[in-house]
This record gives structure tokens, C-alpha cells and sequence, in this order.
């Protein structure tokens, strides 16, 4: 299912991300690689806030749509 | 020759405070040439010939974001001797990232793990000795903020470049090292050995900036091709996922957390601060108190005692005094009132010239025996109307004086020695320094004197005047910057203004606009799309400053006689004027292909240390400052010459303040008076005000106050009867709010913008807009309201065709994360 509907608090592990290639890389340069795991820490109308190797980064809905977890 | 050493880490990672802690005061601040990406160098403490050199934060040397690729040009095209790789200890795995890719560029890494102190405090570990036998580094434990540990990584920096000693590089899985080595065997011998793997690197990563910094190019594709079929991933994946793999075996061995999965104190503030419900209500207090207490209370005050104090008259020290002051200030000039009306409406010339303060005849005791004598013919029940002017707007009021008020300000008066009351009288006073320099310039010439108190003081005061605001502003800036609340708001904001093309974060900037422009626009600084950061600038200067508020009341009192709606009009105007052109302008080819999707990581809240607040604060501060005494400087000192000389009688000579009429500027605004036809406004009083609006807009009052005081008419009335209808008075007022700044705050788009070109777009962008808004608004409204129907009244009809179809045209959203900068080398 895509990380939006990942429920917050609950620690998932990453297993695909589509989309555009520029941003696949640098969400994969922030830590967003398949096989690690992300937390949901807070959502704002589709926009999310994720724990991801020990930080927080903010992504919006669309972004949140294409990582598969 | 100077050692040079680089300062690279992720962004939040305390590298600015390594910094500032590594170089104190030594700094040199600038631009990366050709891009509005800040640019830091040092010298470093005790150490002359070691030159710091501050890179902007990145997570990576791909080059996506216009802060990679400034980075990664230094460190390629510059080399600098070594790399002082500072890294988050609280967040390892991902900060290391970057590290295992400056550990590939054969210059010497030394390594200082920040926030320690945070990580012992968590109760984690960090083997630091094994961590750099792993990586094959130096690697030192510092806490840049309390500042232990910082010159002892720079001097192992400083060893490290002496040494050149490169460390040995890390290992890949074994069939990306065939594929690596396959590669490096075939680049030529231009690329020195030790720069050999990242070059490899790059070339399997199909990386396609690389190609412009070698000579000849090798064909490698079926190398990448067999790698990737074997590992069934694309290679730069293959590369990242590499990276993490290496990290994750040598973290395992050097790094136990206390807790894992447990949820931080930063995540517990996001789950409240960030909550869907309470987001938009915290932030509205924040900013609510942030404005409150930087453009009302604390910052209004600042800048009165700025303006009025030290570059007005003077003030009184520590507020001692002033109370009283205006007080007595107060009681005399309502008792005053009441005499001039009675002593108006007698008619007499003797006794009215007598009493006219303003007079360079005025004498006090003259004027007492006078009134006393005029006083005694006065009865109780005598009435007299009067007509009371407001300083500032130049609003009038009528009212009427009975004969018992006139007694009791006689008495009052009199009381005062017919002299309005001293304020240097009452408490501690200090001069200001107009009050001082006219002193100094008692027996100069005229010229001169003008030159210096109503060109050069007064010009450079109403800007400086600003600047007790802007550092208050500031302070708060940088307290929200450095606790990590900024980056929240982005994330709030963001859904609503990306709407219209701007960045979240923009809302600051327009904020703070209303109080005044020159903060708001340097506030845009936060916004790290270049492009969502110019959008900003462009357009934050429509919502109506401070000064704007006089010229707004006096067009609201004099062409609408005084109606309510005027005011908020003119700020749904401002935000009106954002929205549609954020919405235009995000679709022409000026903003297109930049940054547009929304990721960027959140630093962990922390409160700033007071050093690196102020520190920000000043920073910020003195650039405005050092643009007052400049461009600032000069653009006052040619609006006062223009203003205050001109031709009468056929000689050209120095001019009366009602002379204005014969200015160089007067007559200017003949010339152009007829650009205005269409607005409804062709009257060269009003161009001659626009112009001198540009100094700062207050000065629009004070030049229609001094243009329209003539004959017997008030300047309200004069006012009234020079527009045509209401209608012209708003086109008016429409042009000259969303036309181009005062100068102060045109230097301040300069300095921000970084480049003549985008000054001069953004500054003919906002009188474009102005003057095509304030022609449609006379013409049309004029039509409507059946007052005739011209050839202008079609062009407007088509400009408002136009703007429609620029509105509503179809447009596809940028995607793409490409930095399309030419850095240069």
C-alpha cells in the first residue's frame, strides 16, 4: 500500500518507489531506500511527516503516493 | 599558499555553528557566482594562513538541487587541500551518506561527529576509534555548540591536508567493483589516480554533468549495462543502495542505541505542533506575537524613537520626561485651537498676524498684549467654528469654540507664555541629529544646508530609521530559523500557497510586509527554492507597509470622504495582486523548470544558543544598513535636488518649498503627466507625488500637502476637486501601492535578488502591473458608471482579457528536481 495510508505511529518497511527518476534519487539521498523502515509521525491533509533513518523529513501527498510500503 | 580547507556536511547538521565557532568574527559572506546560494569563507583561529571554507548543506554530491551542485563544482574544479566532514552524531546512518561520497574524491577527510553530547544524553554510543578504523579517516567527537572539540578537528584537518594522505576507500559488492575497476582502467591518464573511483563512479552512475569536467569521455555503457542486468536495478540505484548496505555493516559494529523505535522529544513536539487540527492555530499565536511584538508594540516604538527621536527632533532618555511633555504639548495646542478660531473669525489682520506662531516676526509678549486686548471683547456665549488639521493625514475636522472655551484657553496660553512648550524642558533631553546639525550649520549657505538636512539626513533617516524594527525582526527570525520551528511552517503552509506558486514559507515575508517592506522582502531569504524565493520578492511589497498607511487614510479622506472600506480594501488589493500573479507568473517561462516538489527534512527542535541568534541578526542587519549609506544615499540626494531647484523667471536658483511648481521634478512631471491620462490622475501634482513616493511613501502626503495648499481651500478639498471622481482617486491609490517600492526597499530587492537582470524584472513587473491595474480600474469603472466610453476603455476591457486567459491557461506543474546553473569554475 502507499506510505499515505500508513498509519501514524506504526514503523513500515519501504518496498518500492515510483515516479519521476530525479526525485526517486534524492529521496533516495535522504534515506528513502527500499527494505528501510519509516514511521508516520504526523499527517496534514494528505502531506506527511515521516521518521526515516533517524530523521524527520516532510513530503507531500503526491510524493507519499509513490513510495510503496 | 594558504591551506584550504572545506566544511561539508547534510544541512542542520551544526556546520554553520562549526563555522562560526572555527573562525569567529574572520568571516567573509558573499554569493556563489551566478547563484543567490550564500557563500561563507574564514581564516581560522590562530592560524592565518588557513582558509575555512563553508559549503552549503547537502545530502548528497549528485547534482539535483542548486546547493549540490555549488558544492560539488568547489570540490572538484577546486580542490580544496581537506575536507572537514562534520556529521550528526544523533542521526549516523544517513549522515554518512555523504560521507562514504566526499571519502571517494581523493582529497583528505577528516571527520568531527557533532552532538555528542545529545547522543551520550540519550544514553547511545558511538565506538568513535573503530568508526574511523572502518572508514579509514580520522575521526574526532566535538559539540559545536558548547565548543568542545573544534580547534582539535580543525588542526587534524590541517595535518591531514599537510600529509595528503588519502584514505583507502570502501568496497562495493563484487560485481560493481568489476564493473568499477573495468572503468577506471579505461579513463585516461588526465585524471589523476586518486580521483580515478569517483570518476568511475560518476560514469556508472550515468551521471551527465561529469562528462563537461573531462576531456575525453570513455563509452562505458555496456559495462553499466552488464551490471545492472546482473543486479537487476538501474546503477545509480545500485550505487545508493550500496552506500547504505556498507554503512549498515560498519555502523553495527561502532554504534548501539539505548532505545530503538522509541518515539524522540522533537517527534512528541510534531505529533502536537504539526497536529491536523492545532497546526493552523499554534502557528496563527506564533505569528500573531511575532508580528505584535516586532511591527506594533516593541518594533513601532523602536522605530519612533528611530524616526522621530534620533532623526527628528530629539527624545527623551529612558522615556523621562516624555509623558509630561506631551501632556503639556497637548493641553496647550487644544487651548491654542480655541484662541485661533475665535481670533481668526474676528477678522482682524494686525491681531491675526500677531498671533501667528509660525512667523519668523513672532513675538510672545506682542502676541500677549494683543490677545489680552482682543480677549476683553470676547463674551461668554460668543461662538466660532474652526477647522482642526491632522499632522499626519491632513485630515480636517470642524468644530465649533464657545466663547468659555476661548477664556480658558486664553488663560491656558498665556500660561505657557503664548510659546507651544519645549519637550527639551520636561525630563532628560537628547537632541536628535537634525537638532544637533543645525548647529553645526548655523552660518552655512542655503544649498548646503538644504543638501545635508532635507536630502542626506532626511533621506537616510527615513530609511535608517528602520532599522531598531528590523533587528528586532530579525531576532526573531533567527529564533525561529535556528529552533526548527521554520521548517514546520513551510510544512504547514504549504498546501495553500503552492496553489498559487509560492513556497510556504512565503507567508512570512508577506507578514511582515505589512508592517514594513525592507524586512519582508530580506525575511524571503529562508525559502531555498530559488525560485519560490524570487516569486516572493517579486510580490510581497503589493500587501500595503507602514508608511503607505498616511497616504491611505489622506485618499480615503479627501476623495472618499473618509468612507471605512478603503483601508481593508487596499490589503484584499495586496493579497489579491500575490494570488494572481503568483498564478501568472509560475506559468511563464521566467519560473519554469525549477525545484517543485515538496521534500525537505526537519530538524530536530532545539533551543538556539543567544551568540548565533544575534549573530544572524547582525548579519542581516548590516547589509541593510551598508544599502542606506549607498544606492540609498544617492537616490535621496538627486530627488532633493530635483525637488529644491529649478528654473523661475529664466534662471536657474534654488526654490522655495512652494515653489515646487518650477522643480526640475515639476517640470518632469509635465513631461510625464499625460502617461496618467488614461488612469484618470494626467495631473503633473500627482506624478511629481508618485516620484517622490519612491524616497519612502510617506513623502506622497507631504508633497500633495505642499502642491495642493493653495487659495483658501483646505488641501482635502483641493485634493478633491484636482481628482475627477472617486473612482480616479482609487486608480490613484492603486497605482502607487502596487507600483515600486520606496528606494530602501527597491535596494533590499537588489541585494536579495543578486542580479541586475531580476531587479529590473521584478521592480518593471510590480509598475506594469500597477499601471495596467489602475488604468482598468479608472476606465472601466468610469464605464460602468456611465461615464463615457473611449478607446482606452477597450484597451482595458482587452487587458482584462488577457489577464483572464493568463490566469486560466492550461499549465502543467514542474516535476522535475534539475539545477540548471552554470557555476563558474
Amino acid at each position: 500500500m502507499p506510505l499515505l495510508f500508513a498509519k501514524p505511529g506504526e514503523a513500515v518497511s519501504i518496498k518500492k518507489i515510483s515516479g519521476k527518476e530525479e526525485i526517486c534519487r534524492h529521496l533516495e539521498n535522504l534515506g528513502f531506500v527500499v527494505g528501510s523502515m519509516v514511521t508516520v509521525v504526523s499527517s496534514i491533509g494528505g502531506n506527511l511527516i515521516v521518521n526515516v533513518k533517524e530523521s524527520r523529513v516532510a513530503i507531500s501527498r503526491e510524493m507519499a503516493q509513490k513510495i510503496m510500503v | 599558499m594558504a591551506i584550504k580547507i572545506a566544511l561539508a556536511g547534510n544541512p542542520n547538521c551544526g556546520k554553520t555553528t562549526l563555522f562560526n565557532a572555527l573562525t569567529g568574527s574572520n568571516q567573509f559572506v558573499g554569493n556563489w557566482p551566478g547563484v543567490t546560494v550564500e557563500k561563507k569563507e574564514g581564516k581560522l583561529k590562530g592560524h592565518k594562513d588557513v582558509v575555512i571554507m563553508d559549503l552549503p548543506g547537502i545530502y548528497s554530491l549528485s547534482p539535483y538541487t542548486l546547493e549540490e551542485v555549488v558544492a560539488r563544482n568547489y570540490l572538484i574544479g577546486e580542490r580544496p587541500d581537506a575536507i572537514l566532514n562534520i556529521v550528526d552524531g544523533t542521526n549516523l546512518e544517513r549522515n554518512l551518506y555523504l560521507s562514504t561520497q566526499l571519502l571517494e574524491l581523493g582529497i583528505p577527510v577528516v571527520m568531527a561527529v557533532n552532538m555528542m553530547d545529545i547522543v551520550e544524553k540519550n544514553g547511545d554510543k558511538i565506538d568513535i576509534k573503530t568508526l574511523g578504523k572502518k572508514l579509514g579517516c580520522e575521526v574526532v567527537q566535538i559539540s559545536a555548540l558548547k565548543g568542545t572539540g573544534v580547534m582539535d578537528a580543525a588542526e587534524k584537518a590541517v595535518k591531514a591536508a599537510a600529509a595528503k594522505k588519502f584514505a583507502p576507500v570502501h568496497s562495493f559488492h563484487a560485481d560493481v567493483e568489476t564493473a568499477l575497476s573495468q572503468i577506471e582502467a579505461m579513463l585516461g591518464s588526465e585524471i589523476p589516480e586518486e580521483q580515478k573511483r569517483f570518476y568511475a563512479i560518476k560514469l556508472f552512475e550515468r551521471d551527465d554533468k561529469i562528462g563537461s569536467q573531462m576531456k575525453t569521455v570513455p563509452n562505458v555503457e555496456s559495462i553499466i549495462t552488464e551490471a545492472e542486468t546482473s543486479m537487476d536495478d538501474d546503477s545509480e540505484s545500485i550505487i545508493t543502495n550500496e552506500r547504505y548496505n556498507y554503512i549498515s555493516s560498519i555502523i553495527g559494529s561502532c554504534y548501539t542505541k539505548k532505545n530503538k523505535g522509541g518515539m524522540t522529544i522533537s517527534d512528541k513536539i510534531d505529533r502536537i505542533v504539526t497536529n491536523r487540527i492545532l497546526a493552523l492555530p499554534i502557528f496563527a499565536v506564533i505569528m500573531f506575537i511575532v508580528y505584535y511584538v516586532s511591527v506594533t508594540t516593541v518594533g513601532g516604538i523602536a522605530t519612533d524613537w528611530a524616526n522621530d527621536g534620533v532623526f527628528g527632533d530629539g527624545w527623551h532618555l529612558f522615556g523621562i520626561g516624555s509623558a509630561a511633555a506631551e501632556d503639556a504639548d497637548g493641553e496647550y495646542s487644544d487651548a491654542m485651537n480655541a484662541v485661533m478660531a475665535f481670533v481668526e473669525a474676528s477678522g482682524d489682520d494686525a491681531l491675526i498676524e500677531a498671533m501667528d506662531d509660525e512667523s519668523e516676526e513672532y513675538d510672545p509678549e506682542a502676541a500677549q498684549a494683543a490677545l489680552d486686548a482682543f480677549a476683553a471683547t470676547v463674551s461668554e456665549d460668543a461662538t466660532a467654528d474652526y477647522t482642526l488639521e491632522d499632522e499626519e493625514t491632513l485630515a480636517t475636522e470642524d468644530v465649533t469654540y464657545t466663547g468659555a472655551d476661548f477664556a480658558d484657553g486664553v488663560a491656558v496660553v498665556e500660561e505657557y507664555g503664548l510659546e507651544a512648550p519645549d519637550p527639551a524642558d520636561y525630563g532628560v533631553w537628547i537632541p536628535g541629529i537634525p537638532a544637533l546639525l543645525e548647529n553645526v550649520l548655523g552660518g552655512t549657505p542655503d544649498w548646503l544646508h538644504g543638501l545635508i538636512m532635507d536630502g542626506i539626513v532626511a533621506g537616510v533617516g527615513a530609511v535608517l530609521g528602520f532599522v531598531p524594527q528590523i533587528l528586532i525582526l530579525f531576532i526573531f527570525l533567527a529564533f525561529l530559523e535556528g529552533c526548527g520551528y521554520m521548517a514546520r511552517i513551510a510544512f504547514i503552509m504549504d498546501r495553500i500557497f503552492r496553489k498559487f506558486g509560492l513556497s510556504g514559507k512565503s507567508f512570512i515575508p508577506m507578514l511582515i510586509g505589512s508592517g514594513c517592506g525592507i524586512p519582508g522582502i530580506m525575511a524571503s531569504r529562508t525559502i531555498e527554492s530559488d525560485r519560490d524565493r524570487k516569486l516572493t520578492i517579486m510580490t510581497t511589497t503589493f500587501i500595503p507597509c507602514g508608511a503607505k498607511l498616511p497616504f491611505i487614510a489622506m485618499v480615503a479622506g479627501a476623495i472618499f470622504n473618509g468612507a471605512a472600506w478603503v483601508a481593508p480594501s487596499t490589503y484584499f488589493m495586496g493579497i489579491a495582486a500575490i494570488i494572481c500573479s503568483g498564478i501568472i507568473l509560475k506559468k511563464t517561462k521566467l519560473f519554469v523548470g525549477d525545484p517543485a516538489p515538496f521534500v525537505m527534512e526537519l530538524p530536530a527542535y532545539h533551543l538556539p544558543t543567544v551568540g548565533s541568534v544575534l549573530r544572524s541578526m547582525w548579519e542581516r542587519g548590516w547589509s541593510f544598513i551598508k544599502k542606506a549609506g549607498t544606492i540609498i544615499l544617492l537616490s535621496t540626494i538627486v530627488i532633493w535636488f530635483m525637488t529644491y531647484f529649478g528654473w523661475v523667471d529664466g534662471s536657474f536658483v534654488m526654490l522655495a518649498e512652494d515653489q515646487i511648481e518650477y522643480s526640475i521634478l515639476g517640470r518632469f512631471g509635465n513631461l510625464i503627466s499625460w502617461l496618467f491620462a488614461p488612469q484618470g490622475w494626467g495631473n503633473w501634482q500627482a506624478a511629481v507625488a508618485s516620484i517622490t513616493g519612491l524616497v519612502a511613501k510617506e513623502n506622497i502626503v507631504g508633497t500633495l500637502g505642499i502642491l495642493y495648499s493653495t487659495g483658501d481651500a483646505s488641501v482635502y478639498q483641493n485634493i478633491s476637486a484636482a481628482f475627477p471622481s472617486m473612482i480616479a482617486g482609487y486608480s490613484f491609490l492603486a497605482f502607487n501601492l502596487l507600483c515600486a517600492p520606496c528606494f530602501a526597499a527597491m535596494g533590499a530587492i537588489k541585494r536579495e535578488m543578486n542580479s541586475a537582470k531580476w531587479f529590473w524584472t521584478a521592480v518593471g513587473y510590480q509598475c506594469g502591473f500597477a499601471y495596467l491595474v489602475s488604468m482598468c480600474i479608472y476606465q472601466l469603472g468610469t464605464a460602468i458608471t456611465g461615464g463615457g466610453f473611449g478607446i482606452f476603455t477597450i484597451i482595458s476591457v482587452l487587458v482584462v482579457i488577457g489577464f483572464i486567459y493568463l490566469l486560466f491557461r492550461p499549465y502543467k506543474e514542474s516535476t522535475t528536481l534539475k539545477a540548471n546553473v552554470k557555476v563558474a569554475k
